[in-house]
């Protein structure tokens, strides 16, 4: 284990690890551009030089491991001096177009040369002119003006995505980034190149002249795209969102997130369900509880009863949704929906469409309850269902089932054929604007935060529940997730053999918490 | 120390307040004939008709600036909206076809909200919003005609001199 000395202060190490690493984990600020934790080292930038007593010149912490005997000095005029030069030469034909550029405000060279430059341009002659506001694939525009060439993006796309698209042309100041000749950037991660680029060279198109950064509220929430359920940030503006940002998160997705799960957010913008609807017509919510509540007791003791669980729902709703069913008059049955399985690869994307299936599993396992598959379930001709959720495949065939059941019940984000066709619809809440957990398909149970509230009234399942048993049953059931949480995770451990419970929904930490 | 003031007693003269309105309205009356025959030293103006000009740096109703080829010298940086301490000023940015890249779709100032400080012209990077139209902006009846436009703001706009920032030429 070696041993070494930053600015005076001493840090044993694993061997291995760079000086920039040993100075995070002082806390000590080292400027930089091309280094980052998930990729390997290029050490191009020389933003992050400092002195060391092994060499005369000043030397790359990035690059540089730390050995025994090594004494570092972070904070001498010359470290400085070298900073101060590195940015001058990497400004020198920077645009300076911070006004019309989406990076500003989250850009590391605005911050870099506020805190190490900070003096006006020395150059006197015309600037080189590269490729501005180019689309150079699907999601991605390249403005190579901005660009600073720290290979950040090339390395996301050889080492994390596996798709080797882009590349450097051209030398010396006016190297560019750049697609191969008659291809464009387009593998399932390629949102990442803007995420990791530390200007505004690469940027989204999807993000484009939106909102500026400054404006947005961050949310820490999950995706529902699929099983892995990465740990992303819904930007907001004016109860709109503007982007979804992936989150740090070691144990799920490291630093990534793919394009689908960032762009899914637009299902949700249009097509909403606005208001509760009783056979296809609207109707006041209050009203239509009451009408439901009346139709429930005309079923009969006997009656084939039918409750579609969606594996997007969170595991509180599912609680609720379940603790409900076994109240129903009649002979329950539970079912699981959701999306088809689809596209996989090796590197984040999992072929389960569904954010919270294994957390279903848990909560059905935990109450004692079977569930039969979609298709068997519909092939009983049920005489009344009850559909949660807005993502099933074999929507047609739900339609159908629904049309000759006496009742059917649908909670639902989504105004659709679903909604039209039962009996009794409530508008719930997107996956953007839920509170509650998921847990992944590798036993992380994370927590989900809303970042938007509807403008109408659309309500999270539990509490449409709540306010159904209130009519209904004597019994109320809770329709606070927190509360929810408690009561469904009392039986559930964490992989330390905590009980989840205990922790409460907001003790829930940003990287979620694995289950055993 | 308190100084005892003397109040004397007012007699009935006084008490009739008949002698001082005459005074009064002599004063008065000098004035409207002094003025109605010969106008001179008349202070006030026969306002809307004849208006007062306002001091050079008069911050009034906003207007937007624009280039040689009459288009919008706004580049939707968004930095007057955010300098702007009443959360007035609402804009949409879109992408231009020329090197200029971005422009606003839309541009709204709602002068129900304006308090014309004038820091939207201080953070602006390309003299794009000035305060300096001469006008203020006249009342409405609806709250919709107090909701400027970007077309409204573009015609009491002109041809700035200032050398557009960030933009190569």
């Amino acid at each position: 284990m070696p041993t070494l000395k930053i600015d005076g202060i001493e840090i044993t190490v694993e061997p291995g690890t760079r000086i920039i690493e040993a100075c995070d984990r002082l806390g000590i600020d080292i400027p930089r551009f091309c280094y980052h934790p998930g990729l390997s080292v290029a050490a191009n930038c020389r933003m992050c030089l400092v002195e060391s007593n092994r060499s005369p010149k000043p030397v790359p912490s990035c690059y540089e491991m730390a050995v025994d005997g090594l004494e570092i000095q972070t904070k001498t005029q010359k470290v400085i001096d070298a900073r101060r030069a590195v940015l001058e030469y990497i400004l020198l034909n920077h645009p300076i177009d911070c006004p019309i550029c989406d990076k500003a405000g989250e850009c590391d060279l605005q911050d870099l040369y506020f805190a190490h430059n900070y003096q006006p341009s020395r150059h006197a002659f015309a600037k080189f002119h590269k490729p501005k506001a180019r689309q150079i694939g699907p999601q991605i525009m390249a403005d190579s003006e901005r660009c600073i060439n720290c290979t950040r993006c090339i390395r996301v796309c050889d080492e994390i995505a596996k798709a080797p698209q882009l590349h450097q042309v051209n030398r010396g100041g006016r190297t560019y980034i750049d697609v191969f000749p008659g291809t464009e950037i387009d593998h399932p991660y390629s949102m990442c190149v803007s995420d990791v680029c530390p200007v505004g060279a690469l940027t989204t198109k999807d993000f484009r002249f939106k909102c500026r950064v400054w404006f947005t509220n961050g949310t820490q929430s999950v995706c529902g795209e699929c099983s892995r359920g990465c740990s992303i940030r819904i930007d907001t503006y004016r109860n709109e969102i503007q982007r979804i940002m992936p989150r740090e998160n070691p144990t799920v997705n490291q630093f990534w997130a793919c394009d689908a799960g960032r762009l899914a957010y637009h299902n949700y913008e249009t097509d909403r369900l606005q208001s509760a609807k009783a056979n296809g017509q609207p109707v006041a919510s209050d009203a239509a509880i009451t009408q439901l509540a009346t139709a429930l007791d005309s079923v009969a003791s006997g009656a084939r009863v039918l409750v579609v669980l969606s594996p997007s729902m969170t595991n509180e709703a599912a609680w609720a949704a379940i603790k409900v069913g076994q109240k129903l008059k009649g002979m329950v049955r539970y079912a699981i929906g959701g999306r088809e399985a689809g596209f996989k690869d090796d590197i984040l994307i999992c072929a389960d469409k569904a954010p919270n299936r294994a957390g279903l599993a848990l909560v059905l396992k935990t109450l004692g309850v079977e569930a039969v598959p979609l298709s068997a379930a519909l092939a009983g001709s049920p005489q009344a269902i009850y559909i949660f959720g807005d993502d099933h495949h074999l929507e047609d065939v739900l339609v159908k089932a629904m049309d000759g059941a006496q009742l059917s019940v649908v909670f639902s984000a989504k105004d659709g054929p679903l909604a039209n066709a039962a009996s009794f619809a409530f508008p719930t809440m997107s996956p953007y604007e839920i509170d509650g957990t998921w847990l992944n398909e590798f036993g992380i149970l994370q927590r989900v935060r809303p970042a938007l509230t509807p403008t109408w009234d659309a309500r999270p399942i539990e509490k449409w529940l709540g306010a159904l048993t209130t009519r209904l049953l004597d019994e109320q059931i809770a329709d606070d997730p927190a509360e929810l949480f408690v009561t469904a995770m009392s039986s559930v451990n964490a992989l330390d053999g905590t009980p989840l419970a205990a922790s409460g929904l907001d003790g829930i930490g940003p990287f979620g918490i694995a289950l055993k | 120390m308190a100084k005892l003031v003397d109040r004397p007693k007012a007699d009935l003269v006084i008490r009739s307040y008949i002698p001082e309105v005459l005074r009064g309205l002599r004063v008065t009356s000098r004035h409207f004939w002094v003025n109605f025959l010969t106008r001179k030293n008349v202070v006030t103006i026969e306002y809307p008709e004849e208006k007062y000009p306002y001091p050079p740096r008069f911050r009034g109703q906003h207007r937007l600036m624009k280039r040689e080829d009459d288009s919008v010298r706004c580049v939707a940086c968004f930095l007057c909206a955010t300098a702007c301490p009443a959360d007035c000023i609402t804009i949409k940015a879109g992408e231009r076809s020329d090197k200029n890249e971005k422009y606003p779709v839309s541009f709204e100032i709602d002068y129900i909200r304006c308090i014309f400080c004038g820091m939207c012209e201080e953070a602006c990077p390309c003299d794009a919003i000035r305060l300096d139209s001469g006008d203020h902006k006249l009342p409405g009846y609806t709250r919709e005609e107090e909701v400027l436009q970007k077309e409204d703001l573009l015609a009491k706009g002109g041809l700035s001199i200032a050398k557009q920032g960030g933009i190569l030429q």
